[in-house]
């Protein structure tokens, strides 16, 4: 992962500061250039698309689909994306506000004073609209069951919690000052007083620093949202279901040593940047063990007898995710036979 | 149950003619079968001094002194027999029962467990004796987290007497008694608790929450009360409520370990860790025999540098409740965290396993 060099940023830091935050950059730019320029633009970031930014419902202004005798509609029109659902003889037609995602996107409708989640969802791999995961099994009795699962409360906060910064507080939903997707405050707290500081000349006062996170940390800290290996568990979710969940799915894997950063969920991933779907890219991450000869005197594993590179098209395959219209890297990497079962 | 001493003389008499080991054991089954205990009892004695490797002679002496209530000899008894055969899960299981009734209790709790691991050849109506005991024992031995859900089968099954509801309120109060140790005072509490804990675990949502006041209005400065009434609130309540009765807890009870040491946890996950360490340190001084105390007090540590020191408070609370899945997560991190990889696989592969079962045992 490329990273801005602090010393350098603190050096020009207080003469950029000003002439950032006129371009309406992330005011972080000017000290945290690689950072903060990419983030803000990464899925994580993005999280929700709000009306005026729902990209993926601006490249598809009108998609359809037909369930249990009910006809749904999504069409853009003057800036707002309606979504309707008719049984022949009514409609109801509702405003989507909060697309949460932004590869599938499932809709988020308030409605008489509950939260719906949209019993539709936007999926890539349909190249349209599909069943929502979950409701797969729901029979709607009128409409509104048509239009969406109602959702409690508690729920609500959870999918704001995870996918929106601000959107939450003391587990109660401010959707006043939610902003969608992920700031920085939201994984590094503190940043915003530090902010402050730096911007006044104070001593920076700076967040902790997450990159001295071990393998274990890393991936405890990531499966706040991608859940954990515990919360697996205690959600026993068992077989392929289990496959998004990469904290679980990782830890189960041989390679996981979690004191060596070397297999920690940044070593692999920059969160401030897109995924990178190049599989070659990886082969540096798993020769950083698996490496023929040792350049830094670090405990070496045993090399492939099959191939030298795009590890991970053999040792990571992808699974798909029952129900999800989505497929996902299985971070149990192993050596995998034919015949293999999906191992938990 | 007393011997008549008639019988005794009779029976010294007629052992003194005896001398092979063939005429004794003869002579003893001969007894036995026709139920005259005593003669019984002395000729497998006699029987088995001439010849001590003589397994069926152990078992045998040993259940005639069980069924008379002569549970030294029959603890004696049983413990030559399991040298001799240590396959037998009765051998074990009945080991344990007279070890029970002799107060030798963590003897008792390892061997009855012992006969309930071999698991085969012990019938139905006998297991359930071994398991009653068990939970017994488990709660006279202040290891109420292990106590707790194994009343669940019995309660499932729809057993219901007096001891059963005692035990179940002694474990809900945390109070490391047998119900027959109660003393007279207490004995109303304790069914009172007993029975709450028990509409809780059938599920009868509508009664539970109502004898829950009723309990609390009737010993509000009860120890154990408040306690009890938290873990009640947690499966339902946000932390707060909670909170608040565990420090009505240890206003009545200061040196509770598992109330304080439940507090320090809810800060735990509230993300308070720094706040809930000197918690935590004193529910560990005040209560190492809590297994949430050792355990809320290695999770702390486990985010410091002092990995060492989190490994061992986390070993003792596995160790005082082997069955908690969460206590075996914990050291799963923590060794993950110190690099001791293989130890962390398997805590991890425990862990999974705990959680499968518990996934087909149905509702907790
Ligand atoms: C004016 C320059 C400046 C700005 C603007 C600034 N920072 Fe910093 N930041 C620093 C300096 C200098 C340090 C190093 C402080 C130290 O080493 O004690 C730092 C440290 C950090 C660290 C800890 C990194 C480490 O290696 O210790 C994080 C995380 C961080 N900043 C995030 C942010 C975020 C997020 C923002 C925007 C909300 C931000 N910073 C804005 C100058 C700045
Ligand atoms: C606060 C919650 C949160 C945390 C913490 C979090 N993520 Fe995410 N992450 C999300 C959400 C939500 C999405 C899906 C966003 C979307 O598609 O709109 C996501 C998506 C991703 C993706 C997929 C991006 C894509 O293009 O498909 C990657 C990779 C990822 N996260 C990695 C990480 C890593 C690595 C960490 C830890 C350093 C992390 N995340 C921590 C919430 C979180
Ligand atoms: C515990 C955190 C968490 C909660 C709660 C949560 N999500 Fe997510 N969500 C994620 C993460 C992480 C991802 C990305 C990885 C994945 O798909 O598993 C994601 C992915 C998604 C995606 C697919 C995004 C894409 O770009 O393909 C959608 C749609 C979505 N979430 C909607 C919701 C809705 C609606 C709710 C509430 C009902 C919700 N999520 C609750 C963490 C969460
Ligand atoms: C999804 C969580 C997440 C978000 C959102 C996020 N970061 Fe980070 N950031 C991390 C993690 C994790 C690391 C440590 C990476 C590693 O292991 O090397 C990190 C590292 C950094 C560092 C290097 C110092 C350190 O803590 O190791 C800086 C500077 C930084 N981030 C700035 C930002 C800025 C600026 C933003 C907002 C524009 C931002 N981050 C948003 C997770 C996040
Ligand atoms: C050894 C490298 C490696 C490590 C370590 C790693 N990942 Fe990945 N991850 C990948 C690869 C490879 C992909 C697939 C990229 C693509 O789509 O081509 C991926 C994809 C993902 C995705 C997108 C959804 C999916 O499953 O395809 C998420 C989210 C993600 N990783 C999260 C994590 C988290 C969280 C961790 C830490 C627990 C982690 N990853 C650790 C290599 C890694
Ligand atoms: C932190 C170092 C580390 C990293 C990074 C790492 N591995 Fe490993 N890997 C190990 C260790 C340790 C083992 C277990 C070796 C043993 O058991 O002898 C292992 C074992 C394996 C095995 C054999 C597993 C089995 O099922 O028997 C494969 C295949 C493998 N690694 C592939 C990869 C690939 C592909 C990557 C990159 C995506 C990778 N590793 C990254 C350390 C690592
Ligand atoms: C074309 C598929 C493929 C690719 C690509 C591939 N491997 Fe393998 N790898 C295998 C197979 C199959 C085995 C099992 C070989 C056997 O034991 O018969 C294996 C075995 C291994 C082992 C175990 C070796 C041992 O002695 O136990 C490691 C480690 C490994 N691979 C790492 C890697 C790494 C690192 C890369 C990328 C540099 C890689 N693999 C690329 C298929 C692949």
């Amino acid at each position: 992962m490329v990273r801005s060099s602090l010393g350098k940023a603190a050096a020009t830091c207080l003469v950029l500061l000003p002439a950032a935050f006129a371009a309406g950059e992330n005011p972080c730019a000017t000290c945290h250039r690689e950072e903060a320029r990419s983030q803000p633009h990464t899925a994580m970031g993005i999280g929700i698309q709000l009306p005026a930014d729902q990209t993926v419902l601006k490249e598809h202004p009108r998609l359809t689909f037909e369930s249990n005798g009910y006809n749904y509609a999504i069409e853009r029109k003057d800036g707002l994306s309606m979504y309707t659902v008719s049984d022949g003889v009514g409609s109801l037609a509702l405003p989507i506000r909060y697309a949460f995602g932004v590869s599938a996107q499932t809709f988020v409708f308030e409605y008489k004073d509950h939260f719906y989640e949209s019993l539709v969802s936007y999926y890539p791999s349909a190249n349209g609209l599909a069943i929502t995961m979950g409701s797969e099994r729901l029979l709607p009795h009128n409409l509104v069951e048509a239009m969406g699962r109602e959702t409690s409360g508690e729920e609500m906060v959870s999918c704001f919690g995870c996918h929106s910064s601000g959107g939450v507080s003391q587990g109660t939903l401010t959707l006043e000052s939610m902003k969608p997707g992920l700031d920085c405050e939201h994984c590094h707290p503190g940043a915003n007083t530090h902010l402050e500081a730096v911007s006044q000349g104070k001593p920076p006062a700076a967040p902790s620093k997450l990159g001295v996170m071990s393998a274990e940390d890393t991936s405890k800290f990531c499966g706040a949202c991608h859940r954990t290996w515990d919360a697996v568990v205690r959600m026993r979710t068992w077989g392929e279901l289990n496959v998004r969940f990469q904290p679980y799915r990782l830890a189960n894997s041989k390679c996981f040593l979690g004191n060596d950063r070397r297999i920690s969920c940044t070593a692999c991933h920059n969160p401030h940047a897109d995924l990178v779907r190049d599989e070659a890219s990886y082969d540096r991450n798993c020769l950083a063990c698996h490496a023929g000869t040792s350049s830094a005197g670090t405990a070496l594993q045993k090399s492939c007898p099959v191939s030298d590179r795009k590890c991970v098209s053999c040792h990571m395959p992808k699974v798909e995710l029952p129900g999800s219209h989505s497929v996902f890297t299985d971070h149990q990497i192993r050596i995998i036979r034919a015949g293999d079962r999906y191992p938990n | 149950m007393k011997i008549p001493a008639r019988l005794l003389v009779f029976s010294i008499a007629l052992i003194a003619r005896a001398d092979t080991f063939t005429d004794l054991a003869a002579q003893a089954t001969a007894a036995r079968e026709t139920n005259n205990i005593p003669r019984a009892i002395a000729l497998y004695q006699k029987a088995l001094e001439i010849k001590p490797a003589w397994a069926e002679g152990w078992w045998f002496l040993g259940t005639l002194c069980y069924d008379s209530d002569q549970y030294q000899i029959g603890g004696h008894a049983f413990s030559e027999f399991v040298k001799l055969d240590e396959k037998v899960a009765m051998g074990w299981g009945f080991l344990g029962l007279c070890e029970f009734e002799t107060g030798e209790r963590e003897h008792a709790l390892e061997h009855i467990r012992r006969g309930l691991e071999i698991g085969t050849g012990i019938e139905p109506a006998i297991e359930q004796v071994l398991r009653f005991h068990e939970v017994l024992l488990l709660t006279r031995l202040g290891l109420f987290d292990q106590a707790m859900p194994r009343f669940m089968p019995f309660v499932r099954r729809g057993v219901k007497n007096q001891t059963l509801v005692a035990g179940i309120g002694l474990t809900a109060l945390r109070l490391a008694l047998l119900p027959n140790e109660v003393p007279d005072g207490q004995q109303a509490l304790i069914a009172a608790a007993g029975q709450t804990a028990y509409l809780w675990m059938v599920g009868d949502d509508s009664k539970t929450e109502p004898a829950f006041k009723a309990l609390l209005d009737h010993y509000p400065k009860a120890p154990g009360v408040r306690y009890f009434y938290a873990t009640y609130l947690l499966s339902f309540r946000p932390a707060e409520e909670a909170v608040v009765e565990l420090k009505h807890e240890l206003e009545v009870n200061p040196r509770s370990a598992d109330a304080r040491a439940t507090i320090a946890l809810l800060m735990v996950r509230a993300g308070a860790s720094s706040a809930a360490f000197p918690l935590a340190r004193q529910a560990v001084q005040d209560g190492p025999q809590s297994p949430i105390a050792q355990y809320t007090y290695g999770l702390i540590l486990a985010g410091t540098p002092d990995l060492r020191q989190a490994i061992e408070h986390l070993e003792a609370a596995e160790r005082l409740d082997p069955a908690s899945i969460e206590y075996h997560m914990g050291l799963a991190s923590a060794y993950s965290n110190a690099g001791r990889h293989e130890d962390a696989r398997r805590e991890r592969r425990r862990s999974i396993a705990l959680a499968r079962e518990s996934d087909s045992s149905g509702p907790k």
